[in-house]
């Protein structure tokens, strides 16, 4: 235990970080062994391209999506405590079972969040809808080359009549949380830190 | 797979515009538009050998879980996550949180004793906290305003909690206790989980047909399932017969597979194993085994496909945004995910697009009738032919020295009806224009029949025959004890000495006819075998090849024009496999041994095919989901079952067996055992209680007991069933109020900000309520109104065919209820008159 708080030391603004994310010291230690790993020029951030190695994005079709996550507002690198806030929503949620303080902030692994955090990758221009423009785009690649644009637009018109709700041709982030009503969130979106 | 990745992203735009799926003879592309994936090109050895190579721990885990996600039965991997929760939780062990554990706070405990047995500060300050919390609850639960069961259950929680927690509070041992047991449960729950990717591990062929699963869709997959699942009944068939009969009767040789080799002795070895007996109880038992199974795994598809119904609301929503597996870390996998969406796509697409079919009814039917006749026409065909065949063959088996063609006449001309009048079936078929699934249905049905038809014509035969030889055999017993008579009172033999026992083939012997019945079959299921394994070499294999290499020096596509490649036949596939199962469960009697030359030919079957269609095949054009037919199989094959017991329960009952061969011979019937056994084997009252029970004064009762009972539970299930749907319609209407209500009001608000931009938008249906209240209603909105009103069968807004109308339109309540619908003239063809969408698209 001793050398481990003295490991978790290193971690710049390690307090805060565990307050608002909610990781343990344990995880936080680990996370940042990770960091260090992917940074590979030590330089104490991350860029795009140290993300881009990661073989599961790579391969995956909003990979640059996720990728985009990382870095709001259009800057070019991470460092710890932002890399560390993205992956929050990923934390299992333990079970509080309501007794938080309601004048605090939703913590980030809150189901809304993590809903927001899938929804947002769909929400390329970030206007707070998925259009019938970007749900086609997103579509396109993830079926690939194999379906005709004809067939895609019929996917797309018929995903957003299915969850539009007030008819403005677009999905709003209520609509996508009532679509995925039935989905088990706060499982598929919770990701298990090794200790 | 950076480069891989940049090579596929701009794919689709560098594809061009639609039109593509046509066939554009000029360019030597694969017909369909699309990477063939079973094409010969693809190599499959290749695959299947980089997929042996090891990789990393995270990415094999990753994988599995993929895997694991898209198992389950033939649905897409989005469906398995609406799985209620706690399925879900077995099957994601892997990436979730570990295990969410019950009591609060333990995840946070865990990370903490993870290192060492000991607590942090601040943990146990938390904990602490809890504690007492809830005891602060315990104390003033009587003052809540809780219904009582809540209080009983908050209490119950409350109390459980202080109980486990206090431990961890106080010092030394208790501490030390708690610690151990967060650890125990720990290991427990990682125990847990090891256990079950290793069941998954050792879910056989599972790789393989999820790979298939993924290129060919979920219908090709149900035949491997089914296949698979096949094999393991006939494992444990065989299992039992081994196990019970060949064994025992000593060791093993050629003629062990048939009835004639095991001999009559009521009791063999030292333990005094009776093997008649156990001949009759396997016999039985083979068929009370699969009955039960086929009957038990159709019931757990119908649990199954119970709660799936009410899922359909946002199929399309959740393909959109779940089906996407984000562990994925390896480009084959990926590479099938990506194959795998795109088709649970297409089957969503092909349903969507029959369930909306405009089409000229009259043409339709005529087509159907006509196509009905000519199947008819085509199994009369076939029955005569075998009918011929079967008297021919009586003749030449009255003949001498017959040559090979004459004797394998039967089973020639069957197994070449087998092969050929499926795909005329299909061809015939193709007028009905019928969904592919429904289709499917009535392929399999036709082929079933033309199977029971030639099987049945067989059996009768044979039945001539062995009655032919039951009448010779009375002659044959006759010299033979005469034979004997003479043997053992010949004159001129010493008295004292004993005389050896004359050897069996000095004595004239009967026919035997069990043996011949199972010689029969068998030739009849290795024949079945190897017409299968030709056709599927020379029908597809050399079929693929001479298309692949033909290509480059042909006056036409090959590929696009004429042979194609094949697609897999699925209904005739599953068929064969039905029938040879039929004949397998017949035969087996007979021939013990057939039950173990099947599990070797499923097994062949399993690889050989799975080669093949990856090889060979190529995706059905119309690629559609197969849902639930996994449950018309088994009915199929319960049908098979139920038919090949009849032939077998009629030979036991009242056929006489041979006389000199085989465990029964000797008796009068073969049942005879059952009551021999228990007159000298178990003690008499026993017997008495048999002979009581076997009374018909019970039976009878007892039937009529079993006849009420079905008759009460199939009340009982279908009252359910209504109640179950009547539901599903109440939950389905009341969220179309919902969206219709929110519809309108977001639509007035929306307008009042601005106006512009949803003339262009394509949904219209949303637009068309709140049209309908500000502008006066014109005979062409009054004919989308009652289109809407008509529900799933209308198109509606979309601005292609492909997928028109939506399921849920604000307006599809029903007819009473709509406040806005009353306009008589609108009850004139609907969708026949208004062409979707200039009808329907708002002019503003």
């Amino acid at each position: 235990m001793g050398s481990r708080s003295s490991h978790a030391a290193l971690i710049p603004d390690v307090e805060n970080i565990r307050r608002e994310t909610g990781f343990s010291q344990a995880s936080l230690l680990r996370l940042y062994h990770r960091f260090r790993a992917l940074d590979r020029s030590k330089k104490g951030y991350l860029s795009r391209a140290d993300l881009q190695q990661i073989g599961a994005l790579a391969v995956n079709p909003l990979g640059d999506r996720i990728i985009d996550s990382f870095f709001p507002d259009g800057s070019q690198r991470v460092d710890f405590s932002g890399f560390v806030r993205v992956l929050a929503h990923f934390r299992p949620i333990d079970d509080d079972t309501g007794v938080r303080d309601p004048k605090q902030p939703e913590p980030l692994n809150s189901r809304t969040n993590k809903l927001r955090f899938a929804f947002q990758l769909y929400d390329l221009d970030q206007d707070g809808k998925i259009s019938r423009h970007e749900m086609l785009q997103v579509l396109r690649l993830m079926v690939g080359v194999q379906v005709t644009e004809e067939q895609l637009e019929s996917i797309t018109d018929r995903t957003v009549q299915e969850a539009d709700e007030d008819g403005d041709g677009a999905v709003s982030f209520l609509e996508f949380t009532k679509s995925l009503e039935k989905m088990d969130i706060e499982q598929k979106m919770s990701i298990r830190i090794l200790k | 797979t950076s480069g891989r990745r940049s090579a596929r992203k701009p794919a689709p735009k560098a594809e061009g515009p639609p039109g593509r799926r046509g066939a554009q003879p000029g360019q030597k592309e694969p017909p369909r538009g699309e990477p063939r994936p079973g094409s010969p090109r693809r190599k499959p050895t290749e695959r299947t050998g980089r997929r042996g190579e090891v990789r990393g721990q995270e990415r094999s885990a990753a994988e599995r879980t993929s895997e694991r996600r898209r198992k389950g039965d033939d649905r897409a991997s989005f469906k398995e996550q609406r799985a209620p929760p706690k399925k879900e939780k077995e099957a994601l062990r892997e990436e979730e949180t570990w295990k969410r554990p019950r009591k609060p706070r333990s995840s946070s405990l865990a990370s903490g004793d993870s290192g060492g047995e000991s607590l942090s500060e601040e943990e146990l300050a938390r904990i602490l906290e809890q504690v007492e919390e809830k005891k602060k609850l315990i104390a003033t639960m009587r003052n809540k305003p809780w219904p009582m069961a809540k209080k009983l259950t908050e209490l119950r929680d409350a109390q459980a909690f202080v109980e486990k927690y206090e431990g961890a509070l106080g010092k030394g041992k208790g501490q030390r206790l708690y610690a151990y047991r967060m650890l125990m449960a720990k290991k427990w729950i990682k125990f847990k989980r090891d256990f079950d990717n290793f069941k998954t591990q050792c879910i056989p062929w599972e790789m393989k047909i999820k790979d298939i699963e993924s290129h060919f869709g979920s219908s090709v997959a149900s035949y491997f399932i089914f296949l698979r699942w096949m094999y393991g009944v006939n494992l444990v068939l065989f299992g039992l017969i081994f196990g019970l009969v060949i064994i025992p009767e000593g060791y093993i040789k050629y003629s062990a597979l048939f009835y004639g080799y095991y001999n009559n002795q009521r009791t063999i070895g030292w333990l005094r194993y009776r093997l008649p007996m156990a001949y009759f109880m396997v016999g039985v038992s083979v068929f009370g085994y699969s009955l039960m199974i086929v009957i038990r795994s159709m019931a757990s598809n119908t649990q199954g496909s119970t709660s799936e119904g009410e899922n359909d609301n946002f199929t399309f929503s959740f393909k959109m945004f779940t089906s996407w597996d984000y562990l994925i870390g390896n480009s084959e996998t990926a590479d099938n995910k990506y194959a795998s969406i795109t088709t649970s796509f297409k089957e969503s697409i092909v349903d969507e697009q029959e369930s909306n079919k405009e089409e000229n009814i009259h043409l339709t039917r005529f087509l159907r009738v006509l196509a009905n006749f000519l199947i008819i026409c085509c199994l009369c065909g076939s029955g005569y032919l075998i009918y011929f065949v079967v008297k021919r063959s009586q003749e030449f088996s009255k003949m001498q020295n017959v040559s090979w063609y004459e004797r394998n006449e039967v089973e020639i001309v069957m197994s070449l009806l087998g092969m050929f009048c499926p795909p005329l079936f299909e061809t015939i078929a193709a007028l009905e224009n019928y969904h592919p699934r429904i289709g499917l249905k009535w392929q399999l049905g036709r082929i079933f029949a033309l199977f029971l038809g030639n099987l049945y014509t067989f059996l009768l035969a044979l039945m001539d025959d062995v009655h032919l030889k039951l009448s010779n055999e009375e002659t044959v017993k006759n010299i033979t004890h005469w034979t004997l008579f003479n043997y053992y009172n010949s004159s001129g033999w010493n008295d004292s000495v004993p005389r050896p026992p004359l050897h069996p083939a000095d004595v004239p012997r009967g026919s035997c006819w069990e043996t011949a019945v199972g010689i029969e079959f068998m030739r009849l299921t290795v024949s079945d075998m190897l017409v299968t394994y030709i056709t599927i070499l020379l029908g597809d294999f050399l079929r693929a090849c001479f298309v692949r290499f033909m290509n480059y020096c042909w006056c036409w596509d090959l590929e696009a024009g004429f042979p194609s490649y094949a697609e897999f036949d699925i209904s005739g596939n599953v068929l064969g496999l039905i029938f040879n199962q039929g004949m397998i469960w017949m035969g087996s009697f007979y021939a013990p041994g057939l039950v173990g030359i099947n599990v070797l030919r499923l097994l062949t079957s399993m690889y050989f095919q799975c080669w093949a269609v990856m090889s060979s095949n190529v995706p059905h054009e119309r690629v559609f989901k197969a849902s639930r037919s996994n449950n018309f199989y088994m009915g199929l094959l319960l049908l098979v079952l139920f038919l090949s017991l009849l032939p077998v329960a009629y030979t036991i009952m009242s056929l006489p067996p041979s006389f000199d061969c085989g465990p029964f011979s000797g008796k009068n019937r073969m049942y005879d055992v059952l009551q021999e056994t228990i007159e000298n084997d178990f003690p008499t009252f026993l017997g008495k209680i048999f002979a009581f029970l076997a009374n018909p004064g019970l039976i009878i009762p007892a039937i009529l007991l079993m006849f009420l009972a079905i008759y009460y539970l199939n009340s009982v299930s279908k009252s359910l069933s209504r109640a179950n749907a009547q539901l599903r319609k109440k939950i389905q209407a009341l969220r179309e109020v919902e969206k219709s209500h929110k519809s309108v009001k977001g639509k007035a608000t929306a307008r009042d900000s601005e106006d512009a931009p949803k003339s262009n938008s394509k949904n219209a249906t949303q637009l068309q309520l709140t049209k309908e209240e500000t502008t006066p209603h014109s005979a062409s909105q009054s004919q989308t109104l009652d289109k809407k009103a008509q529900g799933p069968v209308t198109s509606s807004s979309a601005s292609n065919t492909l997928l028109p109308a939506p399921r849920h339109l604000p307006g599809s309540r029903p007819p009473g209820s709509r406040p806005d619908s009353g306009q008589p003239q609108s009850q004139t063809h609907p969708w026949r008159s208004a062409s979707g969408k200039s009808a329907q698209r708002p002019s503003h």
